[in-house]
């Protein structure tokens, strides 16, 4: 995700080089295609693509409560690293698949990815030091790090592997279809209703988890249920955007109320909003998708930062 | 023999150097739990670079890529101060967590801007094995001089690091010292990045400070545990990565990470023992 200096100047060439071959072809074709587009093309296109924000927009709408919520979560604990770990162990049971010659994005590869998620969600509940000087924060960061790193030794030894480690960096949001949108809409329903019944538990399992009898297996649900997600929305929206769903909304609104109810109201209102801006600028300045949806979130938390820096001492209103 | 040594010497110098000062700012940097810190500070130092490569074609490595790449870091070390004074709601770790991904999509949509095709791999696992003899100096001058500031301002840097309101109510100018702390971390960051990729910068800084809290609470113990843990796992992963031909950044991490998990066992049967000593 951090960007070499020098393969990316040597890619500009390129890529210039190539948009030189490619103005060359339109030119040819631009005026059959003009007379064309001018009878009906525009038409088909305009509907299409009105179709493709619509899907978008509902899948956003629907993904964003579940995130809010988990988020919250994430964030009052304070273990922000565990989403980078399980999008990473996601990553890497598809990488497995490829190994294995199981194609990146077949059922069995979402299966691979899922047990790697489940595997890891186990050792994010288990693994809570007690040393003081330790904070759980840490091992989850190293957990990540271990991640990546046999990711990247796995593919040292795969031909052609470095293509899959940047492919489950962004996404295909763009590749929205119906099909795929109402089964993510069913799953985010059903762990929503999950956590609906289960709430006081998970509530208690962030406030104060002494009164829970088994709080690891709490631990493990929570775990799991943002496993679940990532699994889902990773391939379609990129590790960076599922993770900004998942942190900035719900931490816009930890800043600003202490309340669940509200805190979740609150936060998919702001989020939906900076995401229906990020999609349309997309849209009109054609800018790429993904890095536009997180910056629009993301001046929205700077906005809210500015805000409550400037009445800092009145606390919670 | 001798072609293992011309190999493996200016990357093992490189490690011990990065193991000493990130051993250090390791236990500062779990005492704040601010893990994110290395992730973000990268990142943000990459944007930097895009940044002066859009405006002025400038190459990685010019004097002006790492202007922009200091000046993008101390800008965010004064946020993450002003920030965590300011707001109480929400954990500075997360802020910084936030920070990354705005960043990494800030980085993105400056590309994106010029499309073309990135090597994230290398990024990430670094480069460490062609590291030149310029580089190392440079890398000394740089952390001997931010180890020195470490030194000199021990005492306030590490008040603050034990515990904030502490330090708020005993009357420490937080925000300023905070802006230094961020700010030679950004720097420290940025160089050890360059030459050896995120993932490693990460493992030296928080896997021996990890180590030495299971052994010691006295910051001169802590330290020697640290030192000697990086040392070790660096050796130990040139020489894999070497004999078994894989990445050096990665063999090294998961050295640390090897570490790390005996050191686990190492206390656990060691607090056992002493229980029935007592007993």
């Amino acid at each position: 995700m951090i960007t070499g200096l020098t393969e990316y100047s040597e890619s500009l060439k390129a890529a210039k080089k190539n948009s030189e071959d490619r103005k060359q072809k339109t030119e040819l074709r631009s005026d059959l295609f003009s007379a064309v587009w001018s009878l009906f093309g525009k038409e088909i296109i305009m509907s299409e693509s009105v179709g493709l924000f619509s899907r978008q927009i509902a899948l956003i709408a629907v993904v964003l409560v579940l995130h809010t919520y988990i988020g919250l979560h994430i964030i009052r604990r304070t273990l922000i690293f565990s989403d980078l770990v399980l999008d990473q162990l996601a990553a890497f049971g598809a990488l497995v698949g490829v190994a294995l010659h199981i194609a990146y994005g077949s059922p069995l590869s979402y299966l691979l990815a899922m047990s790697a998620v489940l595997f890891g969600s186990l050792l994010l509940a288990l693994i809570n030091p007690k040393n003081r000087e330790i904070p759980r924060e840490a091992v989850i960061g190293i957990l990540y790090a271990l991640a990546l790193v046999i990711s990247l030794l796995l593919t040292d030894k795969l031909p052609g592997g470095d293509i899959y480690v940047e492919k489950t960096l962004t996404g295909y949001l763009s590749w929205v279809s119906w099909p795929l949108v109402i089964v993510t809409i069913i799953v985010y329903i059903a762990l929503l209703l999950f956590h609906y019944k289960l709430r006081h538990k998970f509530i208690a399992l962030a406030e104060n988890p002494q009164t829970l009898k088994n709080e690891k297996l709490w631990d493990f649900l929570l775990f799991t249920t943002q496993g679940i997600i990532t699994v889902l929305i990773v391939p379609i929206a990129g590790v960076l955007l599922a993770y900004a769903f998942l942190m900035i909304p719900a931490a816009i609104a930890t800043m600003f109320t202490r309340k669940w109810a509200g805190a979740v109201v609150l936060g998919w209102s702001i989020g939906f909003v900076a995401c229906l801006i990020g999609l349309g600028s997309s849209y009109f300045f054609n800018f790429p998708y993904g890095p536009s949806l997180v910056l629009s979130l993301g001046a929205f938390f700077i906005g809210a930062l500015v805000l409550r820096s400037l009445r800092y001492r009145k606390g919670y209103e | 023999m001798s072609q293992l040594l011309e190999m493996l010497s200016l990357p093992l110098v490189a490690c011990i150097m990065m193991g000493g000062i990130l051993g250090y700012s390791g236990i500062h940097v779990l005492k704040r739990e601010v893990i994110f810190i290395d992730i973000a500070l990268a990142q943000i130092a990459a944007v930097g670079s895009i940044i002066a490569h859009l405006a002025f074609e400038a190459e990685e490595g010019a004097l002006l890529s790492y202007v922009f790449s200091f000046s993008c870091v101390l800008s965010i070390a004064m946020f993450y101060a002003l920030v965590r004074r300011r707001v109480i709601q929400i954990s500075i770790e997360a802020v910084i967590g936030i920070s990354y991904a705005i960043a990494a999509a800030a980085a993105l949509f400056l590309i994106g801007l010029a499309p073309g095709h990135v090597h994230v791999e290398e990024m990430l696992a670094g480069s460490l094995l062609w590291i030149q003899p310029t580089d190392v100096i440079w890398a000394f001058i740089a952390f001997s001089a931010i180890g020195a500031c470490f030194y000199i301002f021990q005492r306030p840097l590490s008040t603050i690091s034990q515990n904030y309101q502490d330090a708020v109510t005993e009357g420490v100018r937080v925000v300023w010292w905070d802006f230094l702390f961020y700010g030679l971390m950004g720097i420290v960051i940025t160089i050890a990045v360059r030459a050896a990729g995120v993932v490693v910068v990460f493992a030296f800084l928080i896997i021996p400070a990890t180590v030495s809290a299971l052994f010691a609470s006295r910051w001169a113990a802590r330290l020697l545990i640290a030192w000697t843990v990086a040392t070790i796992s660096s050796i130990a992963g040139l020489l894999f990565a070497y004999y078994l031909d894989f990445s050096v950044g990665p063999a090294i991490t998961l050295f640390l990470g090897s570490a790390l998990v005996i050191a686990t066992l190492l206390s656990r049967l060691h607090k056992a023992g002493s229980i029935k000593v007592t007993r």
